[in-house]
């Protein structure tokens, strides 16, 4: 484990050369983890009872879980965009407990979080204008109009913040287990690194998961009401 | 494996933790086409059927307790409207007994007026036999006090008294008779 993102592969394509990063190799392992996952389920699906036992009740509690959560957050009238939290929440949730394998989590590359901030961030835009038509383009200019480059600086200034907070969490977790792994003897890197990664992957990843999640919630609510 | 792969291509550029430049911003790219491959993915395989497969079922459900809730109160209608019959069955049988009973009241009031009055007949009846009865042994009982007497005044006046005299007081006697029974 180190702590710089490796460079796997380097594809030209028409003139422009394009590093496959190990974030991006890492994803494409998480994604095929999951579709695979979602594949097994969906074709466990059919086997569904209407009373839910075992495996079924687990997964239905969940879905229920996470759509009792985003619609308590975004309220009514956004159920289009909860396919994509769903997303976001396994596949962040999933990168962090992928370093548990002591494989570097994608969400530990400003990258990826930026990414996903920056959807969060068109989605918010999008839900502004879809509910708020012109009103919202107004409330850049609130409480008066020389307020606009703040607001519009407040609001550019959200993808990054919610990107950086992301980042900086799971590379703090993976520096610290990186230095771990470097500096100390042999001996000690049996067991203590089990408590160490449950904390900073398992517990503050599903924390940072959803912190992410519920941020970017409000940050669509806030722009829609 | 990553280092095999590293090894594998000499060309490729060292890693690093964090940069903004071109290279960064085809990553971005990248992963947001990634993002919305496995949200699409996702969406389509699991999202999007578990859902509807839940909706279905909580529709179901609901369904189902809709039905019950409708023949529950279809049966509660039903039981109410049996009370009411079962009710105006009791008041019905009530007044059915309690006109039987005053039938029967008046029947027997009829019937011991009746039984009164021809037990008064009969003891008027009894009465007027006992009285004709009496009269009847009185006037036997007279007759026979009037024989039994002349019968002796007869065997009397036999021993004490001649033939004429006999006549002469027969006679006054049977006039005296004659008188007294047609004070009568």
């Amino acid at each position: 484990m180190n702590l710089e993102i490796d460079n796997l592969w380097v594809i030209n394509i028409a003139g422009v050369e394009i590093w496959i990063t190990e974030t991006i190799y890492n994803t494409w392992i998480i994604m095929l983890i999951l579709i695979v996952l979602a594949v097994i389920i969906r074709f466990k699906l059919k086997n569904f009872k209407i009373v839910p036992k075992g495996f079924q009740s687990l997964i239905e509690g969940a879905m229920e879980t996470f759509d009792n959560f985003a619609d308590n957050t975004l309220g009514e009238g956004f159920s289009d965009i909860v396919p994509w939290f769903f997303m976001v929440f396994v596949f962040i949730l999933s990168s962090c407990l992928f370093s548990v394998f002591g494989l570097r989590a994608p969400t530990a590359d400003w990258a990826t979080t930026f990414a996903l901030a920056l959807a969060s961030f068109v989605i918010m835009i999008f839900m502004g204008f879809k509910h708020q038509k012109g009103k919202y383009l107004k409330t850049f200019f609130e409480p008066n109009f020389i307020f606009f480059p703040l607001n519009l600086i407040g609001e550019l200034a959200k993808p990054v913040s919610l990107s950086f907070r992301l980042f900086g969490n799971m590379l703090s977790g993976t520096i610290i287990l990186t230095l771990y792994y470097a500096l100390t003897p042999l001996f000690v890197q049996i067991g203590i690194p089990a408590l160490l990664h449950t904390f900073f992957d398992v517990i503050f990843g599903a924390l940072q998961t959803y912190i992410f999640v519920i941020i970017s919630l409000m940050y669509i609510r806030g722009a829609a009401e | 494996m990553y280092n095999k792969i590293i090894f594998l291509a000499e060309s490729v550029p060292k890693g690093r933790v964090f940069a903004i430049d071109t290279q960064t911003l085809i990553s971005i790219g990248i992963q947001l086409l990634n993002g919305i491959i496995l949200a699409v993915a996702l969406g389509f395989i699991l999202y999007k059927p578990l859902k509807n497969f839940m909706q279905k079922r909580t529709e179901r459900i609901q369904s189902q307790i809709d039905d019950t809730d409708a023949k529950m109160a279809e049966a509660k209608e039903l039981m109410a409207e049996y009370n009411r019959k079962i009710d105006d069955i009791s008041k019905e049988r009530i007044e059915i007994l309690e006109d039987a009973r005053l039938k029967a009241d008046n029947e027997r009031k009829i019937i011991l007026e009746e039984a009164r009055q021809e037990a008064d007949e009969i003891k008027k009846r009894s009465l007027e036999s006992v009285l004709a009865d009496e009269k009847h042994l009185l006037e036997e009982t007279r007759l026979t006090i009037i024989e039994l007497a002349s019968l002796m005044a007869e065997k009397y006046i036999a021993q004490t008294i001649d033939q004429e005299t006999q006549n002469k007081i027969f006679n006054e006697t049977l006039a005296q008779m004659e008188g007294a029974k047609w004070q009568d």
